[in-house]
């Protein structure tokens, strides 16, 4: 792929170091960061994707390790001398301003020419379609509006690379699923480079070109949506990427790519494993709920179908969640989808047959 | 259960806003009409006033009677009054210097050390003014703090006759006052949202560009309340400028005091009080109407 555009090499960070309150919000993280893409950091609050943003940005020093940024270093760079601006997670619009002086701030402050300056503010608020809008204050406008200043005033100064901090957390469901497609827009009109926080999987998986998945201060895994969501490489990364059903076994066989594993007394399950275990081995597989296919008949049709019983019902309107008892301590979630008349399938207490593939249960590195 | 309250909205809203009104009148409005009514009349020899309806006191701010009867203009008290605005205004300028950096720190500290910080501004509170003054005569004096050890050093030969001076003056005055003009600041800076300023240093600002476009802008509300607060009892202070300006220096404060406690001119006093009130009046109606102005200019 194209160039790097920043370079993070075992950077760590303790906050505090030395007194009994030291915190380790980074742990020798290292990624690349390519030059034009969508790039998200993602994880639960406190795994240190934001402390992260704030070492590129420059609000705070790096404790071990370095940061190149197109291959320069920036560790001696105060955060206004960084060709990278920031979309923070509150905004932090300057109240005193208007929405054009706000857009225009960071390019008067780079002693852009009067005319260049009003073309790009122009130019940019159009690209966020906020014209109309340019004399309001930050305090007349609605946070969707407020969040698209955000934008205009980080993008005005054309950075290299844009940072944002979880900007769309504080913005209601429809108008962040909106902002997700505008975002992807944007960042493919502009062809700057997109550094995303968030602790949103869907919005993650919706937006990114690539995902880096972190808790406690390490990067757990980088790679596409789908490599993700398909492969993911421990259970931390599986668990926090949509919902997963997770099975303990042992194994006992191997061929090729397949294994045999023991889930209880007189259950064994097949599944995929890309991680060359052995037979004894204790392991993990995963299976995604809406990988498994439901049917209400009573006969086991081949050696992948399991009979069960439907414990609970979670319905979420264009799906429902079941918890189906495999009996002997197995069960599963599985996803169904209501009947054209709106009914669901099944009810609680309801037997049903359970299948899924062998490629859809995979094994996961304990 | 309080069937005597009134039932009706409106009497009710009145009734609870009472003792606001009561506390405003009793203290504020009743005071100032006596002192107008005051300044209308003429004064008695042994102190209060003649209930004879006069002008004689406003004419006695620019005016007096020459030896023939006929009226002369007389500059002596319009240029304390001047002179009273000029040095408030210093003292004001002074404290905004010295209170802002002070203020801006505070802000700046974990918060459990905020409170201890603003308690040590207001200590001095406890002394009595007039002796925190008098202090300033041994440091300021002849032979005083400063004076003693520069002339025994041989770094100056003469005294430099610090005292009964104008910059004595606002010395005083700042130094009574600073407490004033940090604390509103304070209470500005308190609320500022300080990750503006990371966002200003992500937006290419210098630091003093982070001041100047930020801070102070945003701080102008405590900026202003302080310099209302320190400028006005400034130009009311009598205790720096007789102690410090050795009473030859006179201030529109000190004059007052005088025409109270020893020339028994009440009508005049009260005259000169009810100026300081169209002084002070007419700058804060010249601010609002600023205000007004700016942001509307900022709307449009």
């Amino acid at each position: 792929m194209a160039t790097a555009a920043i370079n993070i090499h075992g950077v760590s960070k303790v906050y505090n170091p030395g007194s009994p309150q030291a915190v380790q919000a980074l742990d020798t993280v290292s990624l690349t960061i390519h030059d034009n893409e969508f790039f998200t950091l993602l994880g639960p609050s406190g795994c240190g994707k934001t402390t992260l943003l704030r070492l590129i940005a420059g609000f705070e020093q790096v404790t071990g390790g370095e940061i190149l940024l197109f291959e320069e270093g920036i560790e001696n760079l105060e955060p206004s001398q960084r060709p990278v601006n920031t979309v923070f997670q509150h905004y932090a619009l300057f109240p005193h301003m208007t929405v054009a002086q706000n857009v225009a701030y960071g390019l008067e402050r780079l002693k852009k020419p009067k005319d260049e300056i009003r073309l790009t503010v122009d130019r940019v608020l159009s690209l966020v379609k906020l014209t109309e809008l340019a004399n309001r204050r930050p305090s007349q406008m609605s946070g969707g509006q407020q969040q698209r200043v955000a934008l205009a005033r980080a993008l005005a100064p054309s950075p290299k690379v844009l940072l944002l901090d979880e900007p769309l957390s504080a913005l209601d469901l429809k108008l962040r699923q909106a902002m997700r497609e505008e975002l992807k827009q944007l960042q493919k009109e502009t062809g700057i480079t997109f550094v995303f926080v968030t602790h949103d999987q869907e919005e993650a998986l919706a937006m990114s070109d690539r995902i880096a998945v972190m808790s406690n201060g390490e990067v757990q895994q980088i790679g596409s949506p789908t490599e993700i969501y398909e492969h993911p490489v421990n259970r931390f990364v599986a668990d926090f990427i949509g919902d997963t059903n997770f099975i303990d076994g042992e194994i006992i066989s191997v061929k090729d790519d397949l294994v045999s594993c023991r889930i209880s007394a007189n259950t064994v399950f097949e599944a995929e494993d890309s991680g060359n275990h052995k037979p004894g081995d204790q392991v993990t597989l995963f299976l995604r709920p809406e990988k498994i296919t439901l049917t209400s008949d009573a006969q086991i049709v081949n050696g992948e179908s399991h009979a069960g019983k439907v414990t609970n019902i979670i319905y979420l309107g264009n799906q429902a969640l079941l918890s189906v008892d495999l009996g002997n301590d197995i069960e599963l979630t599985a996803q169904t989808r209501p009947r054209e008349d709106g009914n669901l399938p099944f009810a609680v207490g309801d037997s049903l047959l359970v299948e899924f593939s062998k490629r859809a249960l995979r094994v996961l590195a304990k | 259960m309080s069937s005597w309250l009134p039932t009706n909205p409106s009497s009710r809203r009145w009734l609870g806003l009472a003792p606001t009104y009561l506390v405003i009148g009793i203290f504020m409005l009743i005071p100032m009409i006596i002192m107008g009514t005051y300044s209308f009349m003429e004064a008695n020899p042994y102190g209060g006033v003649k209930p004879v309806f006069s002008t004689a006191a406003y004419l006695q701010l620019a005016w007096e009677y020459d030896l023939d009867g006929t009226l002369v203009f007389n500059p002596g008290y319009l240029k304390i009054i001047w002179r009273s605005i000029g040095l408030s205004t210093m003292a004001t300028v002074i404290c905004l210097i010295f209170g802002f950096p002070v203020a801006y720190y505070i802000t700046l500290q974990p918060e459990n050390r905020r409170n201890f910080y603003i308690y040590l501004i207001t200590i001095p509170f406890w002394t009595n003014l007039l002796i925190r003054t008098f202090a300033w005569i041994i440091i300021l004096g002849r032979n005083g703090v400063i004076e003693l050890p520069l002339l025994s050093l041989g770094i100056i030969d003469k005294s430099l006759r610090m005292m009964y001076s104008d910059g004595a003056i606002a010395i005083g005055l700042t130094y009574s006052y600073l407490p004033l003009m940090v604390l509103p600041i304070y209470a500005s800076l308190e609320k500022l949202d300080f990750r503006l300023l990371e966002a200003a240093s992500d937006l290419y600002s210098s630091r003093l560009e982070i001041m100047t476009k930020i801070v102070i802008p945003l701080s102008k509300p405590g900026i202003i309340a302080g310099c209302i607060l320190v400028f006005i009892p400034c130009l009311g202070a009598f205790i720096a400028p007789n102690l410090l300006g050795g009473g030859k220096k006179l201030m529109l404060g000190s004059l007052v005091q005088f025409q109270f406690a020893s020339a028994r001119n009440w009508p005049f006093g009260s005259a000169l009080s009810m100026l300081m009130l169209a002084v002070v009046v007419m700058a804060l109606i010249f601010y609002a109407r600023g205000a007004k102005k700016r942001a509307a200019g900022a709307e449009s």
